[in-house]
């Protein structure tokens, strides 16, 4: 469905294609829920 | 404050205009003045997304949510990264591919002029009116904290960041937002490290997130499925993402910040900058305000932070209600931190037994403390029913004034301008590219030069300025400012989205039939929003969901004619 973007390499070292810093940024995502998860349940 | 203080604030403010003014100045192509100059690179475009989504409001009343009901606030931020996810990887290659200045264009390509217009109608009736919330919120705060008058803090602080948006467009906008966030973090950063030396001695930062999770502040993630509790780990992620959907992609003022990117690259990567760090960024706001109630737990805080208020009202009622409360607050505090104090002993003697009768017994005291505070609200209130501001939006700034050195309290009250001149910059930008590009240029004068058209840009800018600074100074506004912000975002934004998403993924749905559905579906938000009691931001689902469902029935219905050719993902 999605266009090519004018450019699909992210020219970082790593990770070199979107998908992956999409997927980089999902699971900072987790890890910050399961963070705050934890800081509940500890100091509840 | 002191001169010291006056000085890194009138200093730091101008200075940073002036430095915008002179460094933008010479701007005459269109492109330029609304787009920038194209060279943005990624940190500068998430800084400026940053600064222009944290306002003044964020960080004056953030720390009084976590004060008063912990870090459960912290969830409406959990849709951000999915929607930014989705903003980078469809909606910003779209605008980028067909060039245009505003979202609004799209939808003209996509479907026809009315919806272009009614997207930018809407926006500019929202932004609008949330531009007045945006430059109210710091100056009834802080005039009331500092005793200057509302008008001319509202004027000034309004007129400065005027001038600089006026003159320099976008790379002024964008430029000022960089070193404003700069001194924001940095004043942060600064109340956190004194808060800490601040607390009593022998209490670790253990002691103060115990005390902090016994009084219940530190329930940060809650998986209940109820639609009533305004913030829970599904209206956060759900419907936090359709808020932050609409505002990304969707809302010029943020969609002008990434479009100044010097390629899809850069844009991509300053939007993934804010899908990391939003989260953290409103968690550290929220715990500066849970240490800061650990800390008053020690030290007597007013028992109403709006001491000016307070003051009115005592002094008006002698020898009275008031009075009184205020020497019960006195005994209960004592009292509290008596408890409190036995808590923390009995925790640094490994008695468990001890520790959980004393926090028990701690917790009672607590109780009786909120008593009083709710009691004296209770007071003030029927003593003056317009009163301007939640009392959670003076905490901090009460904190900063009573317990910081001068020289931080300057930087933090410029801090809160920068806050506040940031978010105003990027939404006057917006304003006036919309009422240029989407309206003035497609309407009333299609043929002229780019030299018109940036005159055109400057004079709607500063007229949409003047209309947020009129709106500031008649405003009255008794909800808490950021939730004011986001409810009045939640009942535009999900319709507006829904037009979009119709354009993206919808190919079958024409102009005539989304035009309709989304005035039917905004009509449907305004009622369900005046009957319901739901939090608000499923109102954003809502609107998002109707607009998109009566869209496919009404072209179904009507067998009305299909989308133009333009470009979809």
């Amino acid at each position: 469905m999605i266009e090519p973007a004018d450019d699909t390499s992210t020219g970082l070292p790593w990770p070199k294609r979107w998908g992956g810093v999409y997927g980089l940024v999902m699971a900072v995502f987790v890890i910050w829920v399961a963070l705050l998860t934890l800081l509940s349940r500890v100091f509840s | 404050m002191n001169a010291l203080d006056y000085v890194i604030l009138v200093g730091s403010m101008v200075g940073i205009a002036a430095y915008a003014v002179w460094n933008t100045r010479g701007k005459r192509d269109l492109r330029g003045y609304l787009k920038g100059s194209g060279g943005t690179r990624w940190l500068t475009i998430g800084l400026s997304v940053m600064a222009t989504q944290a306002s003044a409001i964020t960080f004056l009343s953030t720390p009084g949510q976590g004060y008063e009901s912990g870090l459960g606030f912290v969830q409406n931020y959990f849709g951000a990264p999915f929607a930014l996810v989705i903003v980078a990887a469809v909606f910003l290659p779209l605008y980028r591919k067909l060039k245009v200045y505003t979202a609004y264009e799209y939808l003209g390509h996509r479907f026809d002029s009315k919806t272009r217009l009614l997207g930018a109608g809407l926006f500019l009736v929202q932004r609008g009116l949330a531009a007045g919330i945006t430059i109210y919120a710091p100056a009834i705060v802080l005039s009331t904290v500092m005793g200057w008058r509302l008008d001319a803090t509202i004027v000034c602080s309004g007129l400065l960041v005027v001038i600089y948006t006026v003159a320099g467009g976008c790379d002024a906008v964008n430029l000022t937002q960089k070193y404003q966030i700069g001194v924001i973090f940095a004043g942060m950063i600064a109340a956190f490290f004194v808060l800490l030396a601040r607390m009593p001695a022998g209490l670790s930062l253990g002691d103060a997130l115990t005390l902090a999770g016994g009084f219940h502040r530190l329930q940060a993630v809650d998986f209940s499925m109820s639609p009533d509790r305004r913030y829970t780990f599904w209206s956060g992620t759900l419907g936090g993402m359709f808020l932050a959907l609409s505002y990304f992609g969707t809302d010029q003022s943020q969609v002008q910040r990434y479009l100044s990117g010097a390629s899809v690259r850069e844009s991509r990567l300053g939007l993934m900058f804010n899908a990391v760090f939003k989260i953290p960024m409103q968690f550290f706001i929220l715990l500066l305000g849970v240490l800061i109630f650990v800390f008053y737990r020690f030290e007597r805080p007013p028992v109403y932070f709006n001491k000016a208020a307070w003051s009115l009202q005592a002094d008006r009622d002698k020898g009275g209600k008031l009075r009184s409360l205020d020497s019960a607050f006195t005994l209960a505090h004592a009292e509290e931190r008596r408890q409190i104090e036995d808590w923390i002993g009995a925790r640094h003697a490994g008695n468990a037994q001890a520790e959980a009768a004393a926090r028990q017994a701690a917790l009672r005291a607590q109780e009786r403390v909120e008593a009083v505070r709710a009691e004296t609200r209770a007071a003030l209130d029927a003593a003056s029913p317009g009163a301007k501001a939640n009392d959670s939006d003076y905490v901090f700034i009460t904190f900063i004034l009573d317990h910081l050195p001068h020289g931080l309290i300057g930087l933090l009250v410029t801090a809160f301008f920068a806050a506040a001149l940031s978010s105003k910059s990027g939404e006057l930008n917006a304003l006036g590219s919309t009422t240029t590009v989407d309206v003035y240029r497609h309407i009333v004068r299609r043929e002229a030069s780019d030299a018109h058209y940036v005159v055109a840009s400057k004079v709607f800018t500063a007229f949409w300025g003047l209309v947020a600074i009129g709106f500031a100074l008649f405003a009255n506004l008794a909800e808490n400012l950021i939730q004011a912000v986001n409810i009045l975002g939640s009942i535009f934004y999900g319709v507006v989205l829904g037009l979009f998403l119709v354009a993206f993924f919808f190919k079958g749905v024409g102009g005539t039939a989304v035009f309709w559905a989304a005035i039917a579906a905004q009509a449907l938000v305004f009622v369900l929003y005046s009957t319901l009691s739901i939090s608000y931001l499923w109102y954003n689902v809502i609107g998002c969901a109707a607009c998109i469902l009566l869209g496919l029935l009404l072209q179904a219905a009507l067998g009305l004619s299909g989308a133009r050719q333009a470009p979809a993902p």
